[in-house]
């Protein structure tokens, strides 16, 4: 495995290769399997299928009352979690290599530049594709049992596309991070820009003739293919853009990497480049300024531009949710009058007694909470990251203690926390406020604030794992965890899992906020667990060898 | 002069791995101590357990008279430190690293800070991503000695550093020594410790295998002459001078390698008799003195070993 780059960058990606294979083909099993449960009857079918289309924005809903159909349209917007690891991958294996300077080592070997950066994304494609068969088998084992019209060969194009749209996405981060000179960025604005393309692409299946607009997001490509309902089956024009952007974007990102200076990023034109400044002799020591105070504040100062920059989305994505909420309210409405299974969901929702639209804004307010923890996962993996590049040490050094370190750490995540969720309620109230819409604040506020101890759970577990694992490995299964819980509470009540496994996901304990407010029990719940892994974390921390 | 640093049967494997053994010393206050190894020798590994970075598996480590691992932040305001690999936030400009650095020391005299920052020739103005490998060193040198610690544990302090500033580097240490501070220094450069320590230990393969003053250490330093003559000269000429170890003859003759420790005096008057084109020595690696002096198979001779317990 050690004779070419592109073996060894590939062995690297095995535990990648299985955990994500793996773990997304046992939820394409449970998608295909599950809706034999939902369709029943003829009327559980035709209420499966209108509900389906109620919410198209999700996904276009074809055929959602069949198994390949309902998974298809259930995956929907799911690309957004695929789309993390080849983001991270990408991002890290050019740039993070000139960060730990073994890119300088690795180009003094007798090979041209351009081959180095092809091996590696070869070795990133591959690793796709192998992650995309597995999936492929799973689905198509399934399938044998629930829906023999999917053959082997459908399952190998569903794979397909998802690798396809994966490596779009991976070339956009190994392009981002041509500009910027560490991975972290690189991976925040491409996963900035893939929510971005999700939300594009959502906008003609949510407005009419809105298609030009979905166009020039590459997720509207991914989303012309639905090979799992072989009577839509694939487009090839959808795969032949895919495929060119991929490679466009791959290539346009190693011509820059040939042509830049190693550790540095490509020059920007002048005007948009900010003006490097020398410091005066008088300010060469910044006495004043605030960041550089203690462990904490160099926390905050840290993560400031990166708390800024998810406030915006995830506050806007909140605000968003509102303006629509009125143009969908009417036909969820209809819908439920028609449906008897709608009307069941509602009222599990418990839209019976309460406003129609806190009960749909409650449904949509499912997302905010993988959110605020998808920014926790994007902390903890920046904690490991420090650690593994040393970064610590010298700190350590210092008369800090280090649970003074950690804490003074976690306490940074847990402002830079309250303040996304504070500023998102501040901005669902506003939205609301614009757009006419009455809700009821005090729900509002218990639903954004009741993020919080479920984000800090998150980023305590991470801190906890990363007391053993290193970086890639931590990150890799606290997202894993994520998309696991994701999918106990997106799918658990449908398939009637028992209460106990539902009980496992952390959605779980958020509830319903926007309807009934939170559970104190549960969120009490959440933040003694949360104390308690931090607890814990702090020990082992406190015990540990720190690494090199 | 009482002990600052004590070291007894300190014991750290990684794993199955070998890291360091039975590793015992002391060092006196004020007292410049050079801790000499070749590369993986565990010379940073014992520096680590001393920051209580590395918890020992067995043995103590105390600093001032407080355990290591258990007083770590008492000690650490005792300690300046430089890590063998510095690695801090590539964003920050130096200015703003050494600012943080003496916050989270509770202040420092600014002053002295500036001094350094003189003395050193920094540019505090450039991100730490920008600086060369030499100015990141500085930048770590700087954060050590600011706040004028008790002791200093420097691993591996040079590398990176122009010869110009290594002399600066090594005022430095003088002036440390000369204040009565302790400077705990590891190198793998004989002649560097030679320069600024008073006395030294040496680490092969996770043991000590000798402690002592410098003048001990001199006397296992092996360096090559190799002198060009106009004329073939015989090796036997060379052969029975004082501090010769080998000679050997090149090049039909002309060219004669002498293998030797000690003054070089006799050799060079010898040669002296004979037409000189070009002489040149080097001092070997000191992987290559300890294979040669310790006979390269792991082998520690038995007067190596006694001078260990100091």
């Amino acid at each position: 495995m050690f004779s070419s780059i592109y073996l060894k960058t590939l062995r690297g990606y095995w535990i990648a290769i299985l955990g994500w294979g793996i773990g997304m083909g046992l939820i394409m099993v449970e998608l295909l399997a599950g809706v034999s449960a939902l369709i029943a009857t003829p009327q559980a079918r035709a209420d499966l299928a209108a509900m389906a289309a109620s919410m198209a924005w999700n996904a276009e809903a074809i055929k959602a009352d069949t198994p390949g159909g309902y998974a298809t349209w259930k995956l929907g917007t799911f690309i957004v979690i695929l789309g993390i690891w080849p983001l991270l991958a990408a991002s890290r294996t050019l740039r993070g290599e000139e960060e730990r300077s073994q890119m300088d080592v690795l180009l003094s070997t007798p090979r041209p530049r351009w081959r180095v950066a092809v091996e590696k994304v070869a070795a990133i494609w591959t690793a796709l594709a192998m992650i995309a068969v597995i999936m492929a088998l799973f689905a198509y084992g399934a399938a044998l049992k629930y829906e023999p019209d999917i053959t082997f060969g459908h399952a190998l194009l569903f794979g397909l596309n998802l690798a396809l749209a994966c490596a779009v996405i991976a070339g956009v981060a190994l392009l981002v991070s041509q500009f910027t000179h560490e991975r972290g960025p690189a991976a925040g604005i491409t996963g900035a820009l893939l929510v971005a393309f999700v939300v594009v692409d959502m906008v003609h299946r949510v407005f009419p003739n809105a298609d030009w607009f979905s166009r020039l997001s590459p997720i509207y490509y991914y989303n012309l293919s639905k090979p799992l309902i072989p009577s839509f089956g694939s487009n090839l024009g959808g795969f032949a853009v895919q495929l060119v952007l991929a490679l466009v974007l791959t290539g346009a990102a190693i011509w820059l990497f040939v042509r830049r200076d190693v550790g540095d990023v490509v020059p920007l034109p002048g005007w948009l480049r900010r003006v490097q400044r020398e410091a005066p002799a008088s300010q060469a020591l910044p006495e004043r300024d605030w960041s550089l105070g203690s462990v904490y504040a160099r926390s905050m100062g840290q993560i400031a531009w990166a708390t800024f920059w998810w406030t915006i989305g995830v506050a806007a994505f909140a605000g968003w949710l509102v303006v629509v909420l009125e143009q969908m309210a009417s036909q969820f409405q209809k819908l439920a009058a028609t449906s008897p299974m709608f009307e069941q969901i509602l009222q599990q929702l418990g839209g019976s007694g309460a406003g129609f639209n806190e009960t749909l804004l409650s449904l949509m307010f499912f997302f905010m909470p993988l959110l605020l923890m998808a920014f926790a996962v994007t902390q903890v993996n920046r904690w490991a990251a420090d650690e593994d590049d040393g970064r610590l040490e010298m700190v350590l050094a210092t008369p800090q203690s280090r649970p003074v370190v950690m804490l003074g750490r976690f306490a940074a995540v847990t402002t830079s926390t309250v303040i996304v969720a504070v500023m998102t309620m501040v901005a669902v109230l506003v939205a609301a406020a614009i757009a006419g819409v009455s809700l009821g604040t005090g729900n509002i506020a218990a639903a954004c604030l009741g993020i919080i101890p479920l984000a800090l759970f998150v980023a305590a577990v991470g801190y906890l794992g990363a007391g053993w694992l290193r970086t890639a490995a931590d990150t890799g299964l606290l997202s894993f965890l994520l998309a696991g819980w994701f999918f106990i509470t997106f799918v658990g009540p449908e398939l009637k899992w028992p209460d106990f496994v539902q009980k496992l996901s952390l959605f779980y304990y958020y509830g319903t906020p926007v309807l009934h407010g939170l559970n104190l029990g549960d969120i009490a719940l959440i933040a003694v667990l949360a104390a308690a892994a931090l607890a814990l974390a702090t020990v082992r921390f406190t015990r540990k060898d720190i690494a090199t | 002069m009482a002990a600052i640093i004590e070291v007894e049967k300190l014991t750290k494997s990684y794993g199955g791995k070998r890291g360091i053994i039975d590793v015992s010393f002391e060092v006196g206050e004020g007292e410049v101590f050079g801790f000499l190894g070749p590369n993986g020798a565990g010379k940073t590994t014992t520096i680590r357990i001393l920051m209580a970075l590395l918890r020992a598996d067995s043995g103590v480590a105390r600093i001032a008279g407080l355990d290591a691992w258990e007083k770590s932040v008492e000690i650490k305001k005792l300690i300046g430190y430089v890590p063998g690999e510095p690695s801090l936030d590539p964003n920050l400009t130096g200015g703003q690293i050494l600012e943080y650095f003496a916050n989270l020391r509770g202040g420092v005299d600014r002053a002295y800070l500036k001094s350094l920052i003189q003395r050193l020739d920094l540019d505090t103005g450039r991100k730490f991503r920008q600086y060369s490998s030499g100015n990141k060193r500085k930048v770590v040198l700087i954060q050590a000695f600011m706040h004028k610690p008790r002791v200093l544990i420097l691993d591996e302090p040079t590398n990176g550093l122009d010869p110009l500033n290594q002399q600066e580097f090594d005022a430095m240490v003088r002036e440390a020594r000369n204040e009565g501070r302790t400077v705990f220094l590891s190198s793998h450069i004989l002649s560097e410790v030679e320069k600024t320590c008073t006395r030294v230990g040496i680490i092969r393969e996770g043991k000590i295998v000798r402690i002592g003053g410098v003048a001990e250490v001199k006397a296992i330093k092996r360096y090559e002459i190799t002198i060009t003559f106009g004329d073939a000269v015989p090796a036997d000429a060379f052969k029975s001078l004082p501090g010769v170890n080998e000679v050997e003859n090149i090049q039909d003759g002309r060219t004669v390698r002498i293998a030797m420790t000690g003054p070089a005096d006799a050799v060079i008057k010898a040669a002296a008799r004979y037409p000189v084109v070009s002489i040149t020595s080097y001092e070997p690696s000191l992987e290559d003195i300890f294979l040669r002096y310790y006979e390269g198979n792991g082998h520690v001779p038995q007067s190596a070993t006694e001078g260990a317990r100091v």
